[in-house]
């Protein structure tokens, strides 16, 4: 069983993003193979130097660094929405690997998982 | 005419009644699904969607009662409801062993859900033919 999860919504306007990463953190516990998507908005959770200290939260940046420790096995961003929202490799957490959020990519998963 | 296979869903649930359409849609697909002789292993709630497990959802009384309706559902067909602990404790669901550890004033956790932990979904995806999502949309 292959899972993709897809966070689509920017970070801190709401938990449901948190959540979906403690989804993909939760089967990368289970030993299940998972990888993470950022598409639309959701690309921002990628952004290089968050401070959540205003906001009294721990910032997505640093929730996300654990992946690699958790076991989850790819975090990739969709190249289209990157350029909508001007990120460039160097403006972004290392280790993300850029793709084309398509059909081909959705249907190597066997589950495709968005809140 | 489709195949006669039986197949075993997972519904999650994350929108919350009275504020999406999610927890009412989830009933009506699990009802017709164990109508066509389908089985549901187990109905996980997660984000907003531990507040359809609230025992003191109190709607008018000319409005249907979404907790009540899903908890007959489950118990009627002895299918277990699990309310994500983690997702549930944020948002103030809690049951009688979370009340005591957490030193707090009341438990209001419906019967037959339980509270427990993502591994719950995660073993409704890896057990269940098929693992479907109510949202409540953006």
């Amino acid at each position: 069983m292959s899972v993709l999860i897809v966070i689509d919504q920017a970070p801190y306007g709401n938990w449901s993003g948190r959540e979906t990463l403690d989804m993909a953190f939760a089967l990368a516990a289970f030993d299940q193979p998972v990888s993470l998507l950022f598409r639309g908005a959701g690309v921002n959770w990628l952004r290089a130097g968050q401070d959540g200290a205003t906001l009294q939260q721990k910032t997505v940046e640093r929730n996300l660094s654990a992946a690699p420790v958790f076991g989850v096995e790819a975090l990739m961003a969709d190249a289209a929405s990157l350029g909508r929202y001007r990120l460039d490799p160097d403006g972004m957490l290392a280790g993300v690997t850029v793709v084309d959020a398509a059909a081909e990519l959705y249907r190597q998963f066997q589950h495709v998982v968005s809140l | 005419m489709p195949s006669e296979q039986t197949l075993s869903y997972t519904l999650v649930i994350t929108g919350a009644p009275y504020a999406s359409q999610a927890p009412q849609t989830a009933l009506e697909f699990a009802r017709a699904a164990v109508a066509a002789g389908h089985g549901i292993e187990r109905v996980f709630l997660y984000g907003d969607g531990v507040y359809l497990a609230s025992t003191l959802n109190c709607p008018p009384s000319d409005e249907p009662n979404w907790t009540r309706a899903w908890s007959e559902f489950l118990e009627t067909g002895g299918i277990p409801g699990i309310a994500c602990i983690a997702s549930a404790l944020r948002r103030g669901i809690v049951d009688e062993s979370e009340q005591q550890r957490y030193q707090l004033s009341a438990c209001n956790l419906a019967t037959p859900f339980a509270l427990a932990g993502l591994g719950e979904w995660v073993e409704g995806l890896t057990r269940s033919s098929r693992v479907m999502y109510f949202h409540g949309g953006a």
